[in-house]
């Protein structure tokens, strides 16, 4: 006959009471997910979003037990899909939002809608981080940085970018304020359009995502980079402009990330907890790399970040925001 | 340069054999062109996964001759039914359609697909040869002169509204105003969104373009018991109308030739595309006519401008795609993608580095247009038929592919209502005498112009002489002026001479 141990009944009796007490979150986790996970992408279905959504969800379905439904809702750089977000959809863990926290965080200081406040949701996984870039036409009479900085003293330099509220954008207005050059961003709507105008002379020179500039070839020659060179040769070896120009930059990133309703997070904790637990652990499956490399991402910029990463990145960007929203609105 | 020649003719007959994949992808980019909403670029992102897939040669072959036989598509709807299915066909109803609608659709679909064909394969053979040169054109063509070529087309409203001035001015206005709902290109300031998110980005254009042209059409036909005039001359489909639009195309083939010109070195500008240039080389084409007033009654030549320049605009976009790493519109935006994954870097080093890749998507594209004049032209008998269905059956078939084709680009309900909405105003508008293609012509052409045009400004710093700062677009503003009054002048002539006539 076995004898009752005082220990191992306090034991014992701890571990009841904390299974009972925990019971109806695990009971609630357990059944999670119940059904498919929607997300929605603020861009156009075949873009980069996609492509790198499309990736990580391959390997992201097989973590969580469910698979993923996208929703592209593009327009208005990117605010649709946030509207649709915060406004239609319920806050309930079974709808994220699949967004690049750069410049869609800053379009929204710049806009600042009052339908939806970037306090009502947060990111809390960082998929890649991909940073913005100075390069110039391949003909350009401008082929160094000392090039540009003394033409920037003597005339202003029309630059262009893919759109005023954009990261690679602050990145100029900062290389403007260290170097005493003058710069007149010029918007010219898209990446694609961006490399066209640098390449083909229609502004001096163009910053841009270095995603793309890397795609454009030999037609391109990079300068600076607005972070981490973090593929050399690919975007010719470039340096970063913190290290060249002393300043502490935080990088000024594309970076997508996964997001949740701050009202899902916390009404259901342990939820959000197998999202936040699986998302990692795709992160650590050697399959992720095979499925981005094979739909085209570049393998170097691919980076997890958690929540805190994701909530620094996005602070950094509405404080630069604001500090720039008068050249960036023309306000 | 004898290395070059032996190197063409291999790709050439290498190109050949791969009839397999080109033919069925010529029917598929039929289908997929005539459907409103559709186009080559969202079917290779549709088909992405089976074009990744595919080896190299097979996956160019299949999305060059998918890019040419969709914009050929897009131009049978335009002309049976008055539906264009892209921006790109929105000038060819102008004369297409009153020609189906005459009893002439088969000999209009036959010069349809001559223009097209012969159009689309010169400009590829021109831009073959001359590839280097034509990539310097995106070196001159900034966005000071591009506000010159943009008023090119947008005159065509004048042109339009000659026979009734003011409601044809009323009308582009008023286009030219919807045009510049959505935010600014430059701060994104939102300007006439009516607080619709939905319009953030400007006026969908399909959506309008299928609500003008198509459900307004759709709206007036239910009228009458059949698309074709109740006094044309009934007939049963037959290979004389056939042989006779290709006899009209091909006694025209000068007009073919520059008209595609237009559209080549247009469609080598990174930027522009396959509407500015069917406007443009409308209106030209218009401008230097011995008989201007017959364009709009179904006069072939003004059938013909728009067809071979929509097509001269597809060779044109691979120029800066190959030489330049640049892709000239959207679908060749999403071939470079699928290109490099299959590790073809594009650029000035392409054809040292992989020759065959360059010249085969040109060979491609050729060998696409020359299996596409054999297999399309027997076809225009067939499909002539549709404008002999009752339209009973066929106004709410139209206005559902419509409504269909208006949802297919964003997938907003928005959409759907915007086109019936733009339906609504455009049977109004032809109704009370305003001419929708003038509205249209605003609403595609002057988002484009005030894009442009603020940029000029901002990157001049708000100086507006920044119009004239430049030497190719002070002549560009000389060849405006000059197209401008040589109607004014012909029309002048022809009174004088009119008058002078029974004096004798």
């Amino acid at each position: 006959m076995t004898r009752l141990d005082r220990r191992a009944f306090l034991r014992t009796t701890a571990a009841a009471g904390a299974v009972t007490l925990a019971a109806p979150g695990i009971a609630r986790a357990a059944g999670y997910p119940e059904r498919n996970i929607n997300v929605i992408i603020p861009t156009r279905e075949g873009g980069g979003a996609d492509r790198n959504f499309r990736a990580f969800a391959e390997v992201w379905k097989t973590k969580l037990g469910t698979d993923f439904e996208p929703g592209f809702f593009p327009g208005a750089s990117g605010r649709v899909g946030y509207e649709v977000y915060m406004g239609k959809n319920e806050p309930d863990a079974y709808s994220l939002i699949f967004g690049n926290m750069g410049p869609e965080v800053l379009n929204w200081a710049m806009q600042a809608p009052e339908s939806f406040s970037v306090e009502d949701y947060f990111y809390f996984g960082r998929v890649d981080v991909d940073p913005g870039c100075l390069f110039v036409g391949a003909e350009s009479k401008l082929q160094t940085m000392d090039d540009i900085v003394a033409a920037g003293k003597e005339r202003v330099l029309n630059v262009g970018t893919s759109r005023m509220a954009h990261p690679a954008s602050i990145g100029l207005l900062a290389l403007g304020e260290v170097t005493g050059a003058q710069f007149n961003l010029i918007p010219l709507s898209g990446g694609k359009n961006t490399v066209a105008g640098a390449v083909t002379g229609e502004v001096d020179f163009s910053v841009l995502t270095s995603g793309t500039v890397i795609a454009a070839g030999d037609a391109v020659k990079t300068l600076l980079v607005f972070g981490e060179n973090r593929v050399g040769d690919g975007l010719d070896n470039a340096p970063s402009m913190n290290e060249v120009y002393g300043t502490d930059l935080p990088e000024m990133l594309s970076s997508r990330a996964f997001a949740i309703h701050k009202k899902a997070a916390d009404d259901y904790p342990d939820r959000f907890q197998i999202l936040q637990d699986s998302f990692k652990a795709t992160f650590e499956d050697p399959a992720l790399l095979d499925a981005y490399v094979e739909l085209g991402g570049t393998p170097e910029y691919l980076s997890y970040g958690g929540v805190e990463e994701c909530a620094a990145f996005m602070q950094a960007m509405l404080e630069l925001g604001a500090k720039y929203k008068p050249l960036l609105t023309g306000a | 340069m004898g290395e070059t020649a032996s190197l063409l003719v291999e790709v050439f007959f290498h190109t050949i054999g791969f009839w397999w994949v080109i033919i069925p992808t010529i029917f598929l980019g039929l289908i997929v062109g005539g459907i409103p909403g559709f186009s080559a670029a969202n079917t290779i992102i549709i088909l992405m996964p089976l074009t990744l897939a595919m080896d190299v040669e097979t996956g160019i072959v299949f999305m060059v001759t998918l890019y040419c036989a969709a914009r050929m598509g897009a131009g049978i709807p335009a002309i049976l039914v008055n539906i264009p299915g892209t921006a790109g066909a929105a000038a060819t109803p102008l004369d297409g359609y009153p020609m189906a609608k005459a009893g002439k659709g088969q000999q209009a679909l036959s010069i349809s697909f001559v223009a097209s064909c012969i159009g689309g394969l010169l400009t590829t053979l021109i831009a073959l040869a001359t590839m280097p040169l034509l990539a310097r054109v995106g070196f001159y063509m900034h966005s000071v002169e591009m506000i010159v070529v943009m008023l090119f087309g947008i005159s065509l409203i004048a042109s339009i509204a000659a026979q009734d001035m003011v409601k044809g001015l009323i009308a582009g206005f008023l286009g030219l105003m919807i045009g510049s709902i959505g935010t600014d290109v430059v701060y994104a300031t939102p300007r006439g969104t009516m607080g619709f998110l939905e319009l953030y980005d400007g006026v969908p254009l399909i959506p309008a373009l299928v609500g003008l042209f198509a459900v307004s059409e759709a709206f007036l036909i239910i009228e009458k018991r059949v698309i074709i005039s109740e006094d044309a001359e009934p007939k049963s489909p037959n290979w004389h109308d056939t042989f006779e639009g290709v006899q009209i195309a091909l006694s025209r083939w000068w007009h073919i030739v520059w008209t595609s010109l237009i559209g080549l070195v247009i469609g080598v500008i990174p930027g522009a595309g396959a509407s500015i240039a069917s406007f443009v080389a409308y209106q030209q084409s218009r401008t230097y006519s011995k008989t201007p007033e017959k364009y709009g009654t179904g006069h072939p030549e003004g059938l013909i401008a728009p067809e071979s320049a929509n097509n001269g605009v597809t060779s044109g976009t691979l120029v800066p795609l190959l030489v330049l790493g640049i892709p000239g519109g959207a679908t060749a935006a999403i071939m470079l993608v699928v290109m490099q994954f299959h590790g073809v870097g594009f650029g000035p080093s392409l054809f040292q580095r992989q020759p065959e890749v360059g010249y085969g998507m040109f060979m491609a594209m050729a060998v696409a247009y020359l299996f596409m004049f054999f297999t399309i032209l027997p076809l225009s008998r067939y499909m002539s038929h549709v404008t002999t269905v009752p339209t009973i059956y066929l106004a709410p078939l139209i206005i559902s592919f419509t409504l269909v084709g208006g949802f297919v680009p964003r997938e907003y309900m928005f959409d759907m209502y915007l086109a019936l909405a733009f339906g609504v105003l455009g049977y109004i508008a032809r109704r009370t005498g305003y001419h929708v293609a003038a509205i249209l012509i605003g609403v595609i052409l002057g988002p484009l112009l005030e894009r442009y045009f603020l940029l000029a400004l901002k990157k001049s710093g708000g100086d507006i002489t920044v119009l004239f700062s430049s030497t190719l677009g002070n002549i560009l503003w000389i060849a405006l002026a000059i197209s401008l009054l040589l109607p004014v002048w012909f029309e002048r002539r022809r009174k004088r001479q009119a008058t002078e006539v029974p004096a004798e």
